[in-house]
């Protein structure tokens, strides 16, 4: 009897204090540890945007060698999703119940991110960076959410911008994705027209799976387009521009950062990417090298990009891995969390973690400003973080020709 | 009228490349009665396998081409023997479902082996570069794509209507048991229809891989591919080509007059269509089983 009380006693104590003590800590985050997670899609369709979470991990790991965050180091813990939003639900909840992660980084993927969205919201998990450009983030803003990709709309309004105040183009058409990502483009293109006192010539929609590019080509001729904004996909954009030139179609091409890499593009479309003007979000700086001047990313210019390959990429990554811009983006969507970690302090929660958060105003890493605001559930600015972009022109080496500085884009609410 | 006539031959252009696949599995069909949805896969590894050859062993053109179809035939009679040949007393359902198997595994092989980067295949032929007829234009790749579709159908009726194997495929394919009665190694012979097939297919593939390589570069044209065929008829070789021509035509015709927003899912409405007035598909005979 006395044996079997004492043995209650013992399980009643540590019932108490096993969960006083649990209490204390923050899920995903133990006195060594803060374990973060990512889904990225490392094979299926979207397989070469797999290069942003590598980019994640290569980061997290040249931190953790530089000491970590506050004596503790990042677990990242990253899984294949195939560009599959059941898969993500499926990685995303086996990672949070099982493992208990303190918060999200990046997750490439409008639709994937849909599908965790409200899950990660509803429990109030921090998440930092989706790789998109998509309104949903931040349209309504989510207290626990924090967007630091400049959205697509910026992209087609320093577009249009640099189309109509730069080259003096008048007819510009739009080709775009019929999903989100597209219609966000859309959107900005039509707003940023409208401001130059112009309207598109033609807005084409094109579906993921459309791989024959003549109807569009004729579509274009049709309107007599002299610029064509591509908001499609990296194949999409080399077919678009080869059927061009077999059509004898030839206007000023150009493409959003999602399609920017320089590099790629010059090898997937045998040069004919030369002379597509691109918008960029960070990478290089414009003042630094100056407008009209080129920047080669193997040799980069930017202190911190140039860290990252020296420190990150040199040492962390595999050997197959190529250096380029999705790589180097995996770095730049985590750079403000990892900020935000550092002024959440030692004592970390995940509601000092937002509030450290909310402090960041003009946060410069290897992208352009980044700013948060306090929670209002009214104004989307408080999540946007990055709202400037600049422009460049790729050139026959697969180097970019600066063309525009940072320039502000007011966020645009799509209809 | 040029407009028309520009979406007719964009059409016929696009339409080459699903002649190709559609034929390969027409093949398969008329061999194994299964719709084969590795088609595209059999097509797939052996192009990356001739992009290996040309990049990395610097093997020219002329030498790298013959070997990859080499390749793929082999491929081919690999699966048919390795695979589908060991499948105990297997139903329709469950040979899609091994073929369906087999297309997994040999994408996640070429996505583990070359990557999943997109890249380009040297190739002699420029695909940028265009033919002009008058006021309309057609790819030089495109026009190379259009001479093999109905060079290969050419060569496959001839095979089929005067060589012994030939012979022997077609007897295998309309009755097996009366054609091993005749001597007729039916197995052989189905496992070289596979080897072929995956052949046909392969031609198709190295067409498409000088615009984009990509481990699911095969996955529409094996769509559409597999449209024509059914469109045209799963046991018709003839039927099969114009089956896809019929699609790459219409989508190009509905893209510039209906709506080019749903041009690329016109094919699938085209087959329920012809799935509800002519099951058996617009060439093929259809054949009624006596029980």
């Amino acid at each position: 009897m006395k044996k079997k009380s004492l043995s209650i006693a013992a399980i009643m104590f540590l019932l108490v204090f096993g969960l006083a003590l649990n209490g204390s800590a923050e899920q995903g985050v133990t006195d060594t540890e803060i374990h973060i997670g990512q889904w990225s899609p490392q094979t299926g369709p979207a397989a070469p945007w797999g290069a942003v979470a590598r980019g994640t991990d290569a980061y997290f790991k040249m931190i953790n060698a530089e000491g970590g965050i506050h004596g503790r180091k990042i677990i990242h813990h990253y899984f294949d999703d195939g560009y599959n939003p059941a898969k993500t639900v499926a990685g995303v909840k086996q990672l949070q119940e099982d493992v208990g992660m303190f918060g999200w980084v990046s997750g490439v993927g409008t639709a994937c991110g849909l599908a965790v969205k409200d899950y990660l919201m509803g429990r109030k998990i921090p998440w930092v960076g989706p790789s998109s450009g998509s309104s949903h983030w931040v349209d309504p803003p989510q207290k626990y959410l924090f967007n630091d990709y400049p959205l697509y709309s910026g992209d087609a309004q320093i577009l249009v911008k640099v189309a109509a105040e730069k080259l003096g183009l008048k007819r510009i058409a739009i080709t775009y994705q019929n999903d989100d990502y597209g219609k966000l483009g859309l959107a900005g293109a039509r707003k940023q027209a409208a401001k130059e006192g112009l309207s598109l010539v033609a807005e084409i929609p094109m579906n993921v799976a459309d791989t024959d590019m003549a109807p569009f080509v004729m579509e274009l001729k049709k309107a007599n387009a002299d610029s064509v904004l591509m908001f499609i996909g990296v194949g999409q954009v080399a077919r678009l521009i080869g059927t061009g030139k077999a059509m004898k179609f030839d206007p000023r091409w150009m493409t959003t950062t999602t399609c920017a890499d320089a590099p790629l593009m010059i090898a997937i479309t045998k040069g004919l990417f030369a002379g597509t003007i691109v918008a960029n979000f960070g990478l290089f700086e414009p003042q630094v090298v100056g407008i009209g001047n080129t920047e080669d990313v193997n040799n980069p210019s930017h202190p911190v990009v140039k860290k990252y390959y020296e420190d990150a990429f040199k040492k962390f990554a595999a050997k197959e891995e190529r250096w380029g811009l999705t790589f180097v983006a995996g770095m730049a969507y985590a750079e403000p969390m990892l900020e935000g970690l550092k002024r959440a302090g030692r004592d970390l929660t995940r509601e000092k973690f937002v509030a450290a958060m909310e402090t960041i105003k003009d946060f410069k890493g290897s992208m352009g400003r980044v700013s948060y605001g306090s929670f209002d559930p009214n104004d989307p600015h408080c999540r946007v973080g990055q709202t400037e972009i600049f422009a460049s022109e790729v050139t026959a080496d697969g180097k970019y020709k600066v063309l525009m500085d940072w320039t502000e884009m007011p966020y645009v609410k799509i209809d | 009228m040029i407009d028309f006539l520009q979406m007719v031959l964009n059409g016929i252009a696009a339409g080459s490349s699903y002649a190709l696949v559609g034929l390969g599995m027409v093949l398969i069909y008329k061999a194994s009665e299964v719709p084969n949805f590795v088609q595209g896969e059999m097509a797939l590894l052996p192009v990356f396998v001739a992009f290996m050859l040309l990049e990395s062993y610097g093997v020219p053109p002329y030498m790298a081409f013959p070997i990859t179809l080499i390749f793929a035939f082999f491929l081919g009679c690999f699966l048919e023997f390795a695979i589908l040949r060991r499948a105990k007393d297997p139903n329709i359902l469950g040979l899609i479902i091994i073929t369906i198997g087999m297309e997994m595994i040999l994408l996640g092989l070429v996505s583990w082996k070359f990557g999943a980067d997109q890249r380009v295949m040297p190739f002699p032929i420029s695909e940028y570069d265009s033919i002009a007829i008058g006021n309309l234009f057609i790819s030089s790749l495109n026009m190379l794509t259009l001479v093999a579709a109905l060079f290969i159908m050419l060569v496959l009726f001839l095979f089929f209507r005067y060589s012994k194997i030939g012979v022997a495929m077609k007897a295998s394919q309309q009755n097996e048991t009366a054609a091993r009665l005749m001597g007729i190694k039916t197995k052989q012979v189905r496992m070289l229809t596979w080897g072929i097939s995956a052949m046909v297919g392969t031609v198709a593939g190295l067409l498409l891989a000088p615009v984009i390589m990509e481990p699911f570069m095969m996955w529409n044209p094996m769509m559409k591919g597999f449209a024509g065929a059914v469109v045209g008829g799963m046991t018709s070789l003839p039927g099969a080509v114009i089956g896809a021509y019929i699609i790459g035509v219409i989508e190009n015709l509905f893209g510039g007059y209906v709506s080019i927003e749903f041009k690329s899912v016109v094919a699938f409405a085209v087959i329920v269509l012809v799935l509800c007035v002519r099951p058996s598909g617009l060439f093929a005979r259809h054949y009624v089983k006596k029980v």
